[in-house]
């Protein structure tokens, strides 16, 4: 365990980033980047967002930045003025890695494009993470979660038949383009390293929720069938309410029997009206699983079955025999999930300026030789500028006047 | 400009099968490297059976499930029930830098392939596994499927209909995205360290803490404030209005999000200023935020009969983020993919010329690169063991006979 080392601690990231790439270079950070998280003036939007620690609104209270920030140091810098473009090409100049979410442009209108950047430091890996990429008709659309989960064709599949389709909990179009920028700038900066060779990722959150359309585009190219979601739509396969809530039945599954049988075997063992006509042939079907009144026939046996157990019963029990029902999981059974609890998947951190410890999803690895850690919280606003300049070179008087100018801000007690 | 790939000269031997593992490795073979995927002919994977096939027929070589998650690989089939496979997945191992599997644990152990065997052939190899729930604890042998794993991580009782039973995402999201690109963000750190330190090691991603990374705000809402969030529908926490309305045509809408007032008076400058919306309450966020059920129904009678298509052209042109809700048929053919270049046509034997995702990362010196469709099952078992482990013909046509390919 004590052997293991931080894979990354030579790994320089510069993150422009705020709600959208900071999930990036948190993976950066927890396998220990120093990852310079630099908001502007105003702050990272994500500062202003709910859910808040103990619910009291402040700079540094909400859970999604605390949760997307930790291990980073951050900075605060108005890169549209003079010197803080200045102070921030020094910075490219020290980077591996930048991660941005400017609209395509931007950063070239201010001088700090690309093309600007790669000059000063040509193994830069920029990596850029817009709705729509750097080109085309609708690259200049403002961004949204919504709108990269519709125009990525996810939102569609998220209904059945006619039904109007639900979001995806978490602003996940975000989570997927920023996800792909992290997998896409490791293997970039591995090129980099070897070749010394920097480059541009230009990174399409429509192009990325559209990699998570399952076989449904493929239905379209192959049979000319356009799908939405499958789930519910067949006996045997879905959702379903039980005693404290709801389980996910996945008995249905093709022509198999496997996870068929044994589901239907223990509602006959527990003397279940009717559950003998599932045993029947025509079951095994999906087509016939799919007819109104098969759905009907399948839900109304099972009920009774599901409504006298929980779902935490039903879940091992399911699994002990073979078949397969999960519980459809509240937050606080993700919190208490037995698993989770005994592979001790959420760790704890004391914030200083919250007074309190803030609770983490931990790693989503387990490595031999390289070491996940939290090892501090999501910066305070403002932290780490001064000792970012200083490393530049800056003196104190220099950063005072920078301070006044507001170019950059100092949190108060650091200056 | 380099020819170079990233990740050249990496050679993969490839265990996955159905979801997240041909994910990541299709990713490894766009960047370069070389993917000998291990197939058994006798038991084709779950995929390669499950449609859709090309016009609708079914075989183990024609179904573009299986296609869009396998293109550039090789396939060799060796069926390692034969005493004699695990000789032949040795020597592949012999010249490998990655081990990939997403089998449940033990599989690997039961053909002397697990990680401690395999260090044995290949010192310094990785050898990653995805696992469902992780190899250790009391869940670490349950089955199940991307589609359950949704519910017991939380995105179904997060995502759906208030008023509704929990729904999720209508797909095996975790699957997609949140493992593969997790997988190959620890392997690269592993290459990384490998070629710093000479070690190689063994790496596992838990499946189910992977997906709980992509969306832990409610759980850590929970321990630090006892709250417990439900589903909110196409609503956001900090934005209002925001959700998805009917345009004309059938199954068409549009999504709209307002964050701020400055939008909200573009919503309304579009929506030509009606009495209604000037109604004081809707001024600011909060007044918005509390008024959602109104605002969403007179948006909704806006909307409905305008083609969603006009409509997000004006929203979004005055600054309004709004996305019309694209089918796959939509996605196709849509205007900005097309001109990303996105899908990408691979001519295959079985299937003819068939479109693939690309890769959303668009590197500027070293884009993802398309060589080839899907393999046949089995296709370049001879290639691979004579030109990469020179078998001899002999030998070869030994195996062969013994069933060993089979």
């Amino acid at each position: 365990m004590e052997s293991k080392t931080s894979p990354l601690a030579d790994v320089r990231v510069l993150e422009l980033a705020g709600e959208v790439g900071s999930c990036a270079g948190k993976m950066f950070a927890d396998l220990g980047a120093d990852v310079i998280h630099i908001e502007p003036p105003q702050g990272d939007p994500a500062r202003r967002y709910q859910p808040f620690y103990k619910d009291v609104p402040s700079t540094e209270g909400s859970l999604e930045y605390q949760y997307f920030n930790t291990n980073k140091r951050g900075m605060v810098l108005d890169i549209t003025t003079e010197e803080g473009k200045e102070i921030f090409l020094k910075l490219v100049k020290t980077a591996d890695i930048l991660i941005e979410n400017e609209r395509p442009g931007y950063l070239d209108q201010l001088g700090l494009g690309y093309s600007q950047l790669s000059a000063v430091n040509p193994k830069l890996v920029h990596v850029a993470i817009t709705p729509f990429g750097q080109d085309g008709p609708y690259k200049d659309f403002p961004q949204s979660d919504l709108v990269c989960m519709a125009m990525g064709g996810f939102l569609y599949l998220a209904g059945k038949d006619d039904e109007k389709p639900s979001r995806a909990y978490g602003d996940q179009a975000y989570m997927m383009g920023s996800l792909y920028a992290a997998m896409g700038s490791i293997i970039a900066l591995y090129h980099a390293e070897a070749t010394g060779e920097g480059q541009f990722l230009d990174v399409s959150m429509q192009e990325s929720v559209s990699t998570a359309l399952e076989n449904a585009v493929q239905y379209y190219d192959l049979e000319g069938i356009i799908r939405r979601s499958l789930i519910g739509a067949e006996a045997g396969y879905g959702t379903y309410p039980c005693r404290d809530g709801y389980i996910f039945v996945m008995a249905a599954m093709g022509k198999n029997r496997y996870l068929w049988d044994p589901f239907v075997d223990w509602l006959i063992e527990d003397k279940i009206e009717g559950a003998e006509v599932l045993r029947g042939d025509e079951w095994l079907d999906p087509l016939y699983r799919r007819k109104e009144e098969s759905v009907e026939t399948f839900k109304k046996i099972v009920e009774p079955f599901l409504m006298n157990k929980d779902k935490l019963f039903l879940y091992e029990e399911s699994q002990r025999r073979k078949c397969c029902v999960f519980p459809v999981s509240s937050p606080k059974d993700v919190y208490n999930n037995p698993q989770l609890q005994y592979r001790k998947f959420f760790k704890t951190m004391y914030h200083e300026a919250l007074g309190g410890e803030i609770h983490y999803p931990g790693p989503a690895y387990d490595m031999t030789e390289m070491k996940w850690e939290l090892s501090k919280p999501a910066p305070v606003f403002g932290q780490h500028t001064s000792e970012i300049l200083q490393e530049l070179g800056y003196t104190p008087d220099q950063i005072a006047v920078l301070v006044k100018g507001g170019v950059v801000v100092v949190k108060e007690d650091a200056a | 400009m380099s020819k170079k790939m990233p990740l050249d000269g990496i050679i993969v031997a490839d265990f996955t099968w159905v979801g997240a593992g041909p994910i990541a490795t299709r990713f490894l073979s766009e960047y370069g490297a070389k993917v000998i995927k291990i197939e058994t002919k006798s038991k084709p994977e779950i995929l390669r059976m499950t449609g859709p096939f090309k016009d609708g027929i079914p075989g183990v070589d024609r179904s573009g499930y299986f296609s869009n998650r396998n293109p550039n690989k090789q396939s060799i089939s060796l069926n390692m029930k034969h005493p004699k496979a695990r000789d032949v997945a040795a020597r592949i191992i012999e010249k490998s830098d990655l081990v990939i599997n997403n089998f449940r644990p033990g599989v690997m152990e039961k053909w002397k392939l697990g990680y401690e065997d395999v260090k044995k052939i290949k010192p310094d190899i990785i050898f990653v596994t995805m696992s469902m729930q992780g190899s250790s604890g009391p869940h670490s042998s349950y089955m199940g499927f991307g589609a359950t794993l949704n519910a017991l991580v939380g995105f179904n009782h997060l995502s759906g209909f208030p008023d509704q039973p929990p729904f999720g995402t209508g797909t095996n999201y975790s699957d997609h995205v949140a493992v593969p690109t997790h997988t190959i963000f620890a392997l690269m750190a592993a290459f990384r360290h490998r070629n710093k330190t000479g070690k190689g090691q063994f790496i596992e991603i838990p499946q189910s803490e992977a997906a709980i990374c992509m969306k832990p705000v409610a759980v850590m809402d929970y321990a630090v404030n006892g709250r417990e969030q439900s589903r909110i529908g196409n609503r956001h926490l900090n934005a209002a209005p925001h959700g998805v309305y009917r345009t004309s045509g059938d199954k068409r809408w549009i999504g709209i999000a307002v964050y701020n007032d400055s939008e909200w008076e573009s919503l309304k400058n579009v929506m030509g200023n009606p009495a209604w919306a000037n109604d004081p309450k809707f001024a600011t966020k909060e007044g918005r935020m509390a008024n959602q059920d109104q605002l969403d129904s007179m948006i909704e009678k806006w909307t409905s009969g305008q083609d969603g298509h006009e409509l997000m052209q004006k929203l979004a042109g005055s600054g309004v983020r709004a996305g019309m809700v694209l089918n796959a048929k939509d996605m196709l053919e849509d205007p900005q993919m097309q001109a990303r270049g996105h899908w990408v046509y691979l001519d295959h034997p079985e299937i003819g010329v068939s479109a693939y995702n690309g890769c959303p990362v668009h590197m500027s010196k070293t884009p993802a690169q398309y060589k080839t469709a899907a393999p046949l099952l089995g296709q370049h078992t001879e290639e691979v063991m004579k030109e990469f482990l020179n078998m001899d013909d002999r030998e070869y046509k030994q195996l062969e006979a013994d069933q060993v390919f089979a």
